[in-house]
């Protein structure tokens, strides 16, 4: 039996960064039953790491999104494909990459409707997740559409693209949204 | 290359949550039953493959190293695979290297999977935490942040598919769930054995367009253990074992906006073809007397339906309508229930299915037995866009003698002539 329910549910809260309250009712059966000696025990745990991550050699397509609301992708200098996701080496050819400037519209390929996301998502759905060809790019890029009616989706449908007024250099800092045309 | 065998199989119950157990104590479980079947003693292992796929499940980086101490295996030979949902599968085709090599007489081949340990405080469930987990397999710069989710990551493709073909309907994509519940129901380890309809599915929550909710699999805690054997080792311990016949393993690019045609499951066309070579089989369509998808989601076993080459592109959907991939049909897709039915517990999963495989064709398969089953395909996707794709055929011991017949007896004396000259090559 657990002797102090307040200090265990302090100190539970502390080593998983969630609030007492919630703590308290998932584990109800264990802080005011009376489960037999030989009853599963659970615990409340967490797996957490922090990064300082580099982006290495595509750092550049971060930086001119974050300071300049501009979208590269890199050309291969060797057989000419544009890629985006940016990469500074072809796999293709094993030849380097030149950063090339992309343009602001973009088509949707294929796309769908995610109405149940992970906890990071929660209050966001239903979104619609798709992979758009760029303007100026020869592969797709995974995006989110931001649109008022996520039903109104399909293939072939034509956006532009918004910048985040405070960015931070990440790939939330842009996103696309259905064309004037669309709407 | 050496012939690879199946001698032993065990696989405990896959369940929405085994409170009881840690993963290492399922792992035990399922070692213990798949040596009690092949009638041997874990000394005479000669080394195990691990399927284990994700850390944040088990709370565990290197899990293999615990489970293997805890069998009993020590300072045996061991590797871990790790493929996403294909963990399972990938797991068996390592093991079939190893046997195949000549390396080893007897090899276990262990998946094991605990997804619902994982908890999300604020809704009181594991899922929103089990997805999160699953989502570090998305590449974490460019499609991690964009809320990519397994369901996402199949309807992707699909809904290129359904824009080319037409298909597969929302229907037709119901009617696979209805079969796999139904077949759950004959197999006594299966998490959702249930009887459906059509508006049961179709009515069900939207998760993922088009995804309903009965069109998902769920996740499952379990563990599955196979014994292969080296021809040697599998004749003197059985009268009767399984042989896998062929394998296939294919990574597509899994920036799958890199790929050529994203309405084709690629990786299971590439796997499958070089399983179906390696096994002699030209016509899947008519030589498959069954197969064990990975039905992961509804529109995923259609596609696979194509990848296979079981029809056209475009005509997946037709196979479900017309009841071929039915138990009733003469191509049964699934009789385990598949994922959809049985359960993914992702590394036990492909483990389960081959597991399947060679009870289908040793006749052991019980309520859930296809009449006659001589040769069947496993298949195991895994990875963002079904990059993945690990395939197997498991054949049956008089098969290979050339024994059992299927249809006309010239027919069947043709196929037996057929595979002697292609074993003389």
């Amino acid at each position: 039996m657990i002797q102090d329910k307040a200090q265990w549910l302090e100190e539970a809260s502390k080593k998983i960064k969630v609030p007492k309250e919630l703590i308290e009712k998932a584990f109800k059966d264990e802080l005011d039953g009376n489960p037999s000696i030989d009853a599963p025990l659970e615990i409340p745990d967490i797996m957490d790491i922090t990064y300082k991550y580099t982006y290495g050699g595509i750092s550049r397509f971060f930086r001119e999104i974050r300071d300049n609301k501009q979208l590269y992708g890199t050309k291969c200098t060797k057989c000419g494909k544009v890629w985006l996701p940016p990469r500074i080496n072809c796999n293709e050819c094993y030849t380097p990459t030149q950063w090339v400037k992309l343009g602001s519209t973009a088509g949707i390929v294929t796309y769908t409707i995610v109405y149940y996301g992970t906890s990071v998502f929660f209050g966001k759905t239903p979104y619609v997740c798709a992979f758009v060809k760029v303007a100026g790019a020869d592969t797709l890029i995974m995006q989110n559409i931001f649109m008022e009616d996520v039903k109104k989706a399909r293939i072939g449908m034509k956006l532009t693209i918004q910048f985040k007024e405070h960015r931070n250099g990440d790939m939330g800092d842009f996103w696309f949204v259905p064309a004037q045309e669309e709407l | 290359m050496n012939k690879v065998g199946i001698v032993g199989v065990g696989t405990t119950s896959f369940k929405a949550r085994w409170l009881e157990k840690t993963y290492y104590e399922l792992a035990y479980d399922a070692a213990k039953l798949a040596l009690e079947d092949a009638g041997i003693d874990k000394k005479e292992v000669g080394g195990v493959v691990y399927g284990i796929y994700n850390e944040f499940f088990e709370r565990q980086f290197m899990p293999d190293v615990y489970i293997h101490n805890y069998i009993g295996m020590g300072l045996k030979p061991s590797v871990r695979v790790a493929t996403g949902g294909a963990t399972g599968g990938a797991a068996v085709f390592v093991g079939w290297t190893w046997i195949a090599s000549g390396l080893y007489d007897i090899v276990m081949v262990l998946g094991v999977e605990k997804a619902t340990d994982n908890y999300n405080y604020t809704v009181g469930h594991p899922t929103p935490e089990t997805l999160k987990a699953i989502l570090f397999s998305g590449d974490m710069t460019f499609e991690n942040p964009m809320g990519l989710t397994a369901a996402a990551s199949y309807a992707l493709p699909l809904i290129a598919h359904i824009n080319k073909y037409g298909t597969p309907t929302e229907k037709q994509m119901a009617m696979v769930s209805i079969k796999n519940h139904k077949n759950a129901m004959n197999n006594p380890i299966a998490q959702s054995p249930k009887l459906l309809t059509v508006d049961d599915v179709l009515n069900s929550k939207m998760i993922t367009y088009p995804f309903k909710f009965y069109d998902n699999c769920l996740y499952s805690e379990g563990a599955s253990a196979i014994i292969l054997a080296s021809e040697k080792a599998a004749k003197a311990l059985s009268d009767n074992p399984a042989w896998i016949t062929g394998v296939g393993l294919s990574l597509d690019k899994a920036f799958a906006g890199e790929r050529d045609d994203i309405t084709v499951f690629t990786s299971s066309l590439y796997a499958g073809r070089d399983a179906y070579k390696m096994s002699g089989i030209k016509n899947p369509r008519k030589e498959l007397d069954f197969a064990e998808l990975h039905d992961a989601f509804t529109g995923a076993e259609i596609l696979s339906y194509e990848a296979f080459n079981f029809c056209k592109p475009g005509d997946g959907g037709k196979l479900i309508e017309d009841g071929v991939v039915e138990m009733t049909g003469d191509l049964p897709v699934s009789p385990s229930g598949g994922l959809i039915g049985c359960g993914h517990a992702v590394g036990a999963t492909g483990v389960m299915q081959t597991g399947e495989a060679a009870l289908q064709v040793q006749g052991r398969a019980e309520k859930r037995q296809v009449k006659n089953a001589r040769v069947g395909l496993v298949q195991s996707i895994g990875g963002p866009a079904t990059a993945w794709t690990a395939a197997m055929i498991v054949e049956r011991q008089d098969k290979i003698k050339g024994k059992v017949v299927k249809g006309s007896r010239a027919k069947a004396k043709a196929k037996v002539k057929a595979k002697a000259a292609r074993r003389k090559r």
